[in-house]
């Protein structure tokens, strides 16, 4: 009933004016002026350096793609450019590509190592003509090429060197014929039964960057780069399809031959994808921000309907935070694609303005998983999608930053312990989630390392994800929690569309906080060091030893002068400065302030008392240190609990026991 | 006929109680058992956890789960080793229940108190005979296996050609009531076989299969509802339990929450030995009141006296 009537009312207005309505309402007539040329006619949000005119058609029964590209690309580089790299990404889905020999090394999003290889997951994409203004036809001048490896057998980039170079602020205008064999899902794209996820799909030019070209091949662990720039797409496929794309609908036509071709457009982003299914329910509504009111569209696969709300509540919430702490969302649509069952490899993903979600027919209200995936894949709109970061080789700048921005917003949201899991027997707080996932790898990789040059998939994730958050979250307890937001609204501000590095990032965060933390950047960021901080002992000596104490009057105070000692201990190679609080029986708490530095500190306190407790980092702020039971002591044990652990492995090891004797 | 006594049910219960001594030693064995799988936990997170201040935040008031992983990932991993001990105990147990199957049957079959030297002589009596019978246990349960693994296959193509998650998900919950089903016949078919094994001294473990099957085949809606309905009692306790557990108890709660769950755990050990003593009734009042001619041959070899001598 909440679908129907939201659906009803959003439907009815969309129809009179909305312009980022997807195909999901065919009948939509609203249509938006011819885009402007590349050569900017008026103030646009990025610099505007590529042009993509794409018209595609979609074979629904062979999940194949013929299309055209024209591709107009502004040289802004300040130099000639005479030779063009192109990323072709749908070919690493071949046996011998770059991406799967690693994935069958390290593994990736979950599959792997040693993955076995089918068939249906064949993907690919031909160039089949390539052609430059003023050119003519250069396909026989494409050569692939392998700038990471020495792969010959890649065909993710290639590359075609003109007759003669672009001249400085001159464009040059490509016009390519491609041919995508789309696979079974498979890392964030392909087909399954009647759906498609169209992502990375078309041959896309290299960033020209860091004064060199950026043409990376596709890595089992990497994601994407590309300049910004305009679409405009006019996908052909069949009539009883319902597209949802990145861009806003521009037209849409039924064909006498059954098909129907929908245009879209959309400008100041850096990739389009979209995804067609006759399956899907639409779902529209609204929200608005400080830079105006966003159409969502949200397509929903048959049996998950009842997770709808809930995608659209946590895509609303994080809207509001993003807006209010980050900066404004600057499109005026967004789509949320749900996958269908056995899709949900194509879940879980961003591009720009359109965000793949996840969840089943069965999820528990108590796992936040659909909630955590929309928030995050919405996050991504801001780091991958304006910011837009160097996934290659600076993958922390959008996963990691992405991901401190999941643990606060899902937190101010859903609760601080109760943002992932929230069962009554068990839950989990995101920054909790986030951090259990840098343990799995908490000294294997710099945050820096390029993508592909993890150890295996876990560390890049444990790193990139996990580990960077948990460094933003530690960075709060030596600049503030106020002074992190404001840099990051700082940092998005003055880097959005601009391709920053990690170098731009952190040097934000030490001009907003005032302070030189290279220390800790050297440590954790670029460094592997481990933190470790552990009580290594506590305990209270008469200072009278040798004397026998006297018995204590019932209700008289101890007048016994105890010598206490409590000694902190630095397991880790990470020196990072850190409190200490330590209690006493029959004495006021004193907190120490200790640097880290030596190995080890041992303070002593003589008093008419005895210590009871001695915790390191009391406001629990450090979230880096791998051990968080070891910084604590406590002089008098308190065993619930290890009785509430033993009951429920009691009761587990018993049950097991009488499933096993039903065989008997 | 035992079919047409109604009581058989409430009968089978009340020896149960009767013979209650039986529940509580299995139950104190299961316990003990269970404890010893549990030691090795304790013995190695004890240190951890009874000092730190961040145990009763994160483990007590809640029951946060990246503590737990936080506990794993400590350097001599605590919760990893135990888990073995956990599965190396719950054998000793089957063992124990294989070998105690004898003495409990015919302490129901009987509806007399055994001495502790006649329990075990029995419990040794019938140790071998339903040995084999767990081996042909494991036979009769490869057709299920073999359909469970079909199901799978179909569940598989199912879900693979359909556009809803649904029909695959109706046809799985419809696959696994048939399972259950074969499940629960096949364990009433050899559970009717020991009672047969013990009632008639049989040997030959074949045959009280075959006769089993023959009783099951002609019998089938009384056994089938006997056994059913203490399952069913069994799982309505065990769930129960558990969601009062999850859901009622206040996560601080040690001490009733371990008197609730061995509470669950001493309700699905009675309900279990509440099968056994109907079925050992049923068979009882079955032989009482059906004049046949016996099916087979006597066993050649008679009892040993000292069985014989105990459990008159």
């Amino acid at each position: 009933m909440r679908r129907i009537t939201c659906v009803s009312i959003f439907a009815a207005i969309a129809l009179l004016a909305a312009p980022g309505l997807s195909e999901a309402v065919p009948q939509a007539s609203a249509t938006k002026p011819a885009p402007p040329a590349p050569a900017e006619v008026h103030q646009t949000l990025s610099t505007r350096i590529v042009a993509y005119d794409i018209d595609a058609k979609l074979d629904a029964t062979n999940h194949t793609i013929d299309a055209t590209e024209s591709l107009t690309y502004r040289n802004v580089t300040g130099q000639p450019q005479q030779t063009f790299p192109f990323h072709l990404y749908l070919n690493a889905f071949q046996p011998q590509s770059t991406f799967m020999t690693e994935v069958r090394l390290v593994g990736t999003r979950g599959t792997g190592p040693d993955a076995g290889w089918d068939k249906k997951h064949e993907g690919g994409i031909e160039v089949s003509k390539f052609e430059v203004e003023g050119a003519g036809d250069l396909t026989s001048k494409m050569e692939f090429i392998h700038p990471d490896d020495n792969n010959t057998n890649d065909r993710t980039v290639f590359q075609v060197t003109l007759p003669k170079p672009v001249a400085p602020g001159a464009s040059v205008q490509f016009h390519i014929s491609f041919h995508d064999k789309l696979p079974e899902v498979l890392h964030r794209t392909g087909y399954k039964r009647d759906f498609v996820m169209v992502g990375q799909w078309f041959p896309k030019v290299g960033v020209w960057w860091k004064n060199a070209w950026n043409c990376h091949q596709f890595h089992a662990n990497s994601e994407f780069f590309a300049d910004f720039g305009t679409f405009d797409v006019k996908l052909t496929l069949p009539q009883n399809e319902i597209v949802g794309a990145g861009g806003d609908l521009v037209s849409s036509a039924n064909n006498a031959d059954g098909t129907k071709t929908v245009a879209f457009h959309s400008e100041d982003v850096h990739d389009f994808s979209w995804t067609a299914s006759p399956s899907y329910t639409v779902i529209e509504d609204s929200w608005t921000g400080s830079a105006g009111t966003v159409q969502i569209h949200l397509l929903m696969s048959p049996g998950n309907m009842a997770t709808a709300p809930r995608y659209m509540q946590a895509a609303k919430g994080t809207l509001d935070l993003y807006d209010k702490w980050i900066g404004p969302y600057p499109y005026d649509r967004l789509t949320l694609v749900d996958p269908p069952h056995g899709a949900s490899d194509a879940g879980g993903m961003e591009y720009p303005t359109l965000i793949t979600l996840g969840t089943n027919w069965n999820m528990p209200k108590g796992a936040l998983i659909p909630e955590v995936v929309t928030n995050h894949e919405f996050g991504h709109q801001y780091w991958y999608g304006m910011v837009a970061t160097n996934e290659f080789e600076e993958a922390w700048l959008d996963e990691g930053i992405n991901s401190y921005m999941e643990a606060k917003t899902m937190d101010a949201l859903y609760g601080k312990d109760t943002s992932s899991l929230n069962f009554p027997f068990a839950k989990v707080g995101e920054r909790g989630q986030l951090r259990v996932f840098y343990l799995m790898a908490p000294d294997t990789d710099p945050l820096t390392h390029f993508a592909w040059k993890f150890l295996d998939d876990s560390a890049y994730g444990a790193v990139t994800y996990g580990k960077t958050a948990t460094v933003l979250l530690t960075l709060e307890k030596i600049i503030g929690e106020d002074k992190m937001r404001e840099a990051l609204h700082v940092y998005f501000l003055r880097y959005r569309f601009q391709h920053p590095t990690g170098e731009d990032f952190l040097k934000t965060i030490e001009e907003v906080s005032g302070q030189n933390l290279r220390w800790y950047f050297d440590q954790a960021v670029s460094g592997t060091n481990m933190l470790d901080y552990e009580i290594l002992d506590v305990h209270s000596d008469p200072v009278v030893w040798w004397e026998k104490q006297p018995k204590k009057p019932a209700g008289k105070q101890d007048d016994t002068v105890y010598r206490n000692f409590v000694t902190l201990h630095r397991k880790g190679d990470f020196v990072f400065p850190v409190d200490v609080e330590i209690k006493f029986d029959n004495a006021p708490a004193v907190i120490e302030h200790w640097d880290g530095k030596d190995r080890w500190i041992r303070y002593e306190y003589e008093r008419k008392a005895k210590v009871v407790s001695a915790e390191i980092d009391p406001t629990h702020g450090v979230w880096l240190d791998r051990n968080l039971f070891n910084n604590s002591y406590t002089v008098e044990p308190d065993q619930r609990a290890i009785h509430k652990l033993s009951n429920i492995w009691l009761f587990a090891a018993e049950w097991f026991q009488q499933m096993l004797a039903w065989l008997t | 006929m035992a079919e047409g006594n109604p009581k058989t049910f409430l009968a089978g219960a009340a020896l149960v109680w009767r013979w209650q001594r039986l529940v509580w030693w299995i139950f104190v064995l299961s316990m003990v058992l269970g404890s010893y799988a549990t030691k090795r936990m304790v013995d190695r997170a004890e240190p951890t956890l009874d000092h730190s201040l961040q145990s009763a935040p994160r483990l007590v008031h809640s029951f946060d789960l990246t503590a737990i992983a936080e506990l794993s990932n400590q350097p001599d991993s605590p919760l990893e080793g135990p888990g073995h001990a956990g599965l190396h105990f719950s054998v000793i147990y089957m063992v124990f229940m294989l070998f105690a199957t004898g003495g409990i049957l015919v302490a129901y079959y009987r509806d007399e108190r055994p001495t502790t030297g006649a329990f075990f002589e029995a419990c040794g009596y019938h140790f071998w005979r339903f040995f084999r019978l767990l081996l042909y246990f494991a036979l009769a349960l490869i057709p299920t296996a073999i359909l469970a693994s079909i199901v799978r296959a179909v569940y598989s193509r199912i879900a693979e050609k359909s556009i809803s998650p649904m029909p695959s998900v109706y046809f799985f919950c419809a696959a696994a009531v048939v399972i259950l089903f074969l499940l629960i016949v096949t364990r009433l078919w050899f559970d009717m076989a020991q009672v047969i094994a013990v009632a008639e001294d049989e040997k030959k473990m074949r045959r009280a299969l075959k006769i089993s099957a023959g009783l099951l085949r002609r019998h089938f809606g009384s056994l089938f509802w006997l056994y059913f309905r203490i399952s069913l009692i069994a799982w309505i306790i065990f769930g129960l339990g558990v969601y009062v557990w999850s859901h009622s108890l206040p996560p601080e709660s040690t001490t009733t929450a371990f008197v609730l769950g061995q509470l669950v755990i001493l309700s699905w050990i009675g309900t279990r030995l509440w099968q056994r003593a109907s079925e050992a009734l049923w068979y009882r009042k079955y032989r009482e009141s059906a004049v046949v001619p016996p099916a087979y041959s006597p066993a050649p070899e008679p009892s040993p006296a000292t069985y014989a001598t105990a459990m008159n």
